[in-house]
Order: structure tokens, then sequence, then C-alpha cells
């Protein structure tokens, strides 16, 4: 019996060494073909859709200029293992990093190690501390908040009662679309009757609507919902819609992230009202990159702007703010 | 024939050491090179340092895990009791201004204290260790949130912190490279821990009974051996290199992450004793192993890493190759 069965695991052992080679194989066929530019990419996660459409937006920004070779790194939400990564491109000797940090403080370092190596760093949608990097680009969201806000005095008529369901309190764009909005409301007749911490995700969402249901019952009670992002003022439509009284058909719902699958499906399908375009900054990450790569001068800092996303203006790709 | 199978006899004494240089020539051979220099981006010494910086927290982990896995045990706590370490070891430090020996030495016996707990539960209870260390998983995983409060602990994320700004000095110091080879200290503690247990495994009475009640426990309680005492030992030398480990954390990510610090690192830590070649049965194994072990594992995520595989095939791959490691284990044992 034990011949057959040593054989058998060298068998097993075996294909799992040729599965794995032909993995490595098939990764060092790309490479071949050697570029003018490499750029690195360090992703903090794609777990999250805002980020894989921040990937996209760099995949298609490059797709225009063939002398660009991309390297992409998924760092899979864990800080360590993100900084990891940075270090491995910098001995792998790109010529310019991009990166979407998990955490501030912790690359802080290895961000400044790169540019001490000499390789441009391009810092996009959060911040490391201090100023060794080369250029950050990034939304703004308490003006995204702002605009939210003056939309919701314009559409209410500068009157009314709306539910505010938030992001994760505990993290900055929560907070600052939070503070935007009060701002954007400030002086109008509108009033926050209820609102709640989502941690921007969908279900907790539809929970915490369906109580702010339960408490203001009457159908005229409720005039808006502000979610901090898509998923959660889909699942405040959800929770309207399932309590059974059609308030889902009165109640305006505007959300904030205006992905091309999630804010703007919805607003093409009417279920919310309006939506406000996070930008990823892929577009112009690529585009800084190559001024940077071509020895040209780039600002410092580059704060992007938003769009607005209405039933009216959704197909013809928003309308600026 | 005979020789042949004498061959792969042999051959799988020693597997730890084959399919470690497996997978360092596999290292080799798929290795990236540099766009600057055109060297070979794994084979410098400069790679192979920041390997041994970066897997030393799954290391010093395993290395404690090691003598609990060879008593027959297991500990599922290891990966939460680091998060706390981590989230304590800042605190003191960041929060309450103390010094980092002192605030380092009351981290590492808190962590022996809740290592202990472990034991003692096992030991006087008769308890799974599955479930005991379940338990104290949750338990330290809450109580890293509850002293932080939920919150990251770094400088001047309360107002109350000593440390308003800037870095702790340890932290850069823990990371820093030393003249030793350039390792860096966390390296040391990594390779500190190996070594100490290793011969803690090896040459004391000690060593032996663990090895015994891994084997036949009942058998060691009648050759007079105290049982309950062993295990608490091993299982609080488990916990201080998981306060090590949750100490090292903390300088690396310069701050102290009650959420996340550790999570499902126990994992890793058992995977590096089994790849090693230590049995998940007890009786059987060695630190030298884990050591293996520990590289393999480091290895093989450094390659794909490099290579920039996505995280997919990449589960997919360490997954099958925990299996294939257990599988030789197992054709020896007949």
């Amino acid at each position: 019996m034990k011949p057959v069965k040593t054989r058998l695991l060298k068998v097993l052992f075996l294909v799992g060494i040729a599965l794995v080679s032909s993995l490595f194989i098939s990764g060092c066929g790309q490479k071949e073909a050697k570029k003018q530019f490499v750029i690195g990419m360090s992703q903090c996660n794609l777990g999250e859709p805002w980020r894989v459409q921040m990937n996209a937006d760099i995949k298609a920004a490059a797709a225009k200029h063939p002398e660009i070779k991309i390297i992409w790194k998924d760092a899979q939400n864990k800080t360590t293992v993100q900084q990891d990564q940075v270090k491995e491109l910098v001995d792998l000797g790109v010529d310019l990093i991009i990166i979407s940090p998990k955490e501030a403080r912790p690359l802080t370092k290895p961000v400044a190690d790169a540019i001490d190596a000499g390789i441009p760093v391009i810092v996009l949608d959060r911040k490391v501390e201090g100023d060794k990097y080369t250029c950050f680009i990034g939304g703004d969201n308490f003006k995204i908040g702002e605009e939210a806000g003056k939309f919701m005095v314009k559409l209410l008529g500068g009157k009314g009662n709306v539910v505010e369901l938030k992001g994760l309190m505990t993290s900055t764009p929560a907070v600052e679309r939070h503070e935007g909005f009060l701002k954007g409301i400030k002086g109008s007749q509108i009033k926050i009757i209820f609102s709640a911490d989502c941690h921007w995700l969908e279900p907790d969402a539809q929970r915490e609507m369906a109580s702010a249901l339960a408490r203001f019952p009457e159908p005229d009670d409720i005039d808006a919902v502000y979610a901090h992002n898509d998923p959660s003022a889909h699942g405040a439509y959800i929770a309207a819609k399932n309590e059974g009284k059609g308030r889902e058909k009165r109640i305006r719902f505007i959300g904030i992230d205006a992905l091309p699958h999630e804010g703007i499906r919805y607003v093409k399908e009417g279920l919310l009202t309006a939506t406000f375009q996070y930008p990823t900054g892929g577009a112009e990450a690529i585009e800084t990159a190559l001024k940077i790569l071509h020895g040209q001068k780039v600002p410092k800092n580059i704060i992007l702007g938003t769009r607005v996303f209405t039933r009216e203006n959704v197909d013809k790709g928003g309308q600026p703010l | 024939m005979d020789m042949i199978r004498s061959i792969i006899d042999a051959a799988g004494r020693f597997r730890g050491v084959l399919a470690f240089a497996i997978v360092f020539i596999l290292g080799v051979i798929f290795s990236p090179v540099s766009y600057r220099t055109g060297h070979s981006t794994f084979l410098n010494w400069s790679t192979q340092n920041d390997i041994l910086f970066e897997y030393a927290e799954y290391g010093i982990l395993a290395a404690g895990m090691t003598l609990v896995i060879i008593s027959g045990g297991i500990d599922l706590s290891v990966g939460s009791v680091l998060g706390f370490s981590a989230t304590l070891f800042a605190l003191l430090l960041v929060g309450y201004g103390w010094s980092a020996s002192a605030a380092a030495v009351f981290t590492t016996l808190t962590a022996a204290v809740m290592g202990a707990v472990n034991g003692f539960i096992i030991a006087r209870f008769k308890m799974q260790p599955f479930v005991a260390t379940l338990g104290m998983m949750l338990i330290a995983r809450g109580a890293a949130k509850w002293i932080s409060g939920g919150i990251k602990v770094q400088p001047g994320a309360r107002e109350w912190y000593a440390i308003k700004s800037g870095n702790p000095h340890i932290f850069d110091w823990m990371t820093s490279q030393t003249a030793l080879l350039n390792l860096r200290p966390i390296t040391l503690v990594f390779i500190a821990s190996i070594v100490i247990l290793w011969i803690v495994l090896r040459f004391t009475r000690f060593g032996r009974y663990i090895y015994a009640i891994g084997g036949n426990e009942e058998a060691a309680r009648l050759s007079g051996i105290r049982v309950g005492s062993v295990k608490l030992v091993a299982y609080t030398l488990c916990g201080i290199t998981a306060g090590l480990a949750g100490i090292c954390n903390a300088c690396r990510v310069t701050l102290g992450d009650p959420g996340e610090a550790g999570m499902t690192y126990e994992l890793d830590a058992i995977a590096a004793v089994v790849i090693g070649g230590t049995s998940l049965s007890g009786g059987k194994g060695g630190m030298f192993f884990t050591f293996l072990g520990t590289l393999i594992i480091a290895y093989i995520s450094k390659i794909l890493s490099l290579q920039g595989i996505e995280e997919a095939p990449r589960l997919m791959i360490r997954g099958a190759l925990i299996i294939i490691a257990v599988l030789i284990q197992q054709s020896r044992k007949e």
C-alpha cells in the first residue's frame, strides 16, 4: 500500500508545484514588453466599489498612453501589507508611485522613504502626515455636504423635515459630509428630525430608516432623506417601500458618491432624486503622473470638484458644481 | 525500490528543509528584476532582511504556539492578545507617557496573565483548549476596544494623551536597522523567541514533559508529571510571545489599533507551525521546524506579492500548500 500512496502524494505535490509555477510564468509573460514608464499603484483595499472604480479610472486613463505600464498592488485593507507593498515598489525601482493610503500615520514613513529613494509619490484620497509627498489629489467632502445642503433647500422650498443617515462618524469623511450639510441648510427652515450612524452600510441604513418611519408615522412627517453614501440612501428607500404606506414616492432621497453601478443607476431608475459625485481622482492621477514624469511642475495639493446627478442631467454626465 | 523508498523516507524527515529549499529556489527563479538596477529583487540581502522583518510578528506568535501544539493543545487567542497588547503598549506610551521599558514590561506581564488564564482554565477544568482560547480571543479583543475607547491609540487622538504629536522614540528604533547585518530589532525579537524557546524545548525537563504530555497525556500523568502545571506554563509562554508580537506590531504600525491589529494572525501562526511539520495531534515537532515554516509562508507570500498575483489565486495557492504540507506529514506517520 505504502508505495502507491507515496507516489500519489508525490504526484499531488508536483501538480501543486506546477500550478504555482504556471501562475508565475503567466505573470512573467506580461513583464517582457518593457515600457518607458513604470507606475506602481498601491490601493488599500478592493472591497469597496468606490476603490474598484478608482482603479478602473486609472486603468482607463493609462490606456490612452501606451508608454505607461502599471503595477497593481492591493493591500487587502491591511496597514502592514500596504507598508510592505510600498517598499516592494521602491525595491522594484518604479518611476512613480500612486498610493491611496489606508491610514495616514503608518504610511507616512514608507511614502517618505520612497521620496528619499528619488521616486515621486502621488497620494490619492486620504492624506499622509507632513509634506513629504509629491502631490495630493482628493475630493472635498465638506464642499460636497454643503452642495447637498443647498440642493436640499432648493428642493424642499426652504422648509421641511429631513432624516440624516450618516456614515461612520469616527471617520473624517462622514464628519465633513455632516458639517458641510449643516452649513448648506443654514438659514433655511429645514430641520433634521432624526439622524443615525449607519457605518456606510446599507443594512444598517435600512434598519435606522425603519426606526425613523416608525417614530414619524404620518404621511407628511418626513420630506427627505440625506444619506452620506448611495447604498444608505438606497437602504432608506427600501425601508420606506417595505413600510407599505407608499411613502417612498413622496420622500426625496439624496445620496453621495455617484458610482455608475450604484448611485447613478438609482437616479436613472428614479429611486434617488440626486446623487453627488465623490471623485476618485484616478484620471487626474495619471494626468499628473505624466506631468511629473516629463519634468513639469505640479501643484502640491489638487482638490477636485463635485458633480450633481439628477434625473434630468444623468444621461448628459451630470452637472459640475 | 528500497533505495528509492529510503530516499523518500529521508526526504520526509527533512521535508521542512526540503520544502524551504524548493520555495527559496522558486523565489530565485520567479523573482522580478528591478527596473532601475536590473538585478533580482529577491536575491539580495535587503529583500531577505525585509522578509524577516515583515513576517516577524507571525514568527514570534508561532514560536509560542509551537509549545502549545506539541503539548496537544491549541491557542486561538494569540491574535487578539496581540491586538490587546499593541493597544495597551501604545496607550501606556502615548496616552500615559510611560517610558518604553516600563510599558513593554507591563504589557508583556499582562499578556502573560492572559495566557496563564487560558492555561489555568484548560488544566483546572479540563476544558477543550479550542473552546477556552476561543473565549479568551473574544475577551482580549473586547478588552482592547475597552481600554482604548474603541479608537486607534495614536498621538493627539485624545486631548489628555501625554504625547500630542510625533512618534515615541521606541517606534522608530524598533523598525530601524541595527549594526548587526542591518537586522531590525523586531527581527531580533523574532530570532530570540525562536532560539530561547528552542533551548527550553530541547534542553530542559519542562521541554521533555511537553513532548510527553502531547504524546500521551495519561501516561505522562501516571509517570508522575504534573500535567496541569506544565500546561499552565506552556500557555503562559504562548501569552508572552503574543505580548511581544503586540509590542512589535504597535511599533511597526506606529499606533495601537484595537480593531484590526492581530486579526486572524492566530491562523497564520498555526499554519506556520503545521507547515514546518509539527503535528497538530501533539507530541511531535520542534522549534526549528516552526522557524522554517514561518520562512516558507513568508517566502511564498513575498513571491506572490512581488509578482503582483491577485488576492483570489493567492488565497487558493496558500490553502493548497498547507494541505499538501500536511498530506506529506501524514504519509510519514504510517
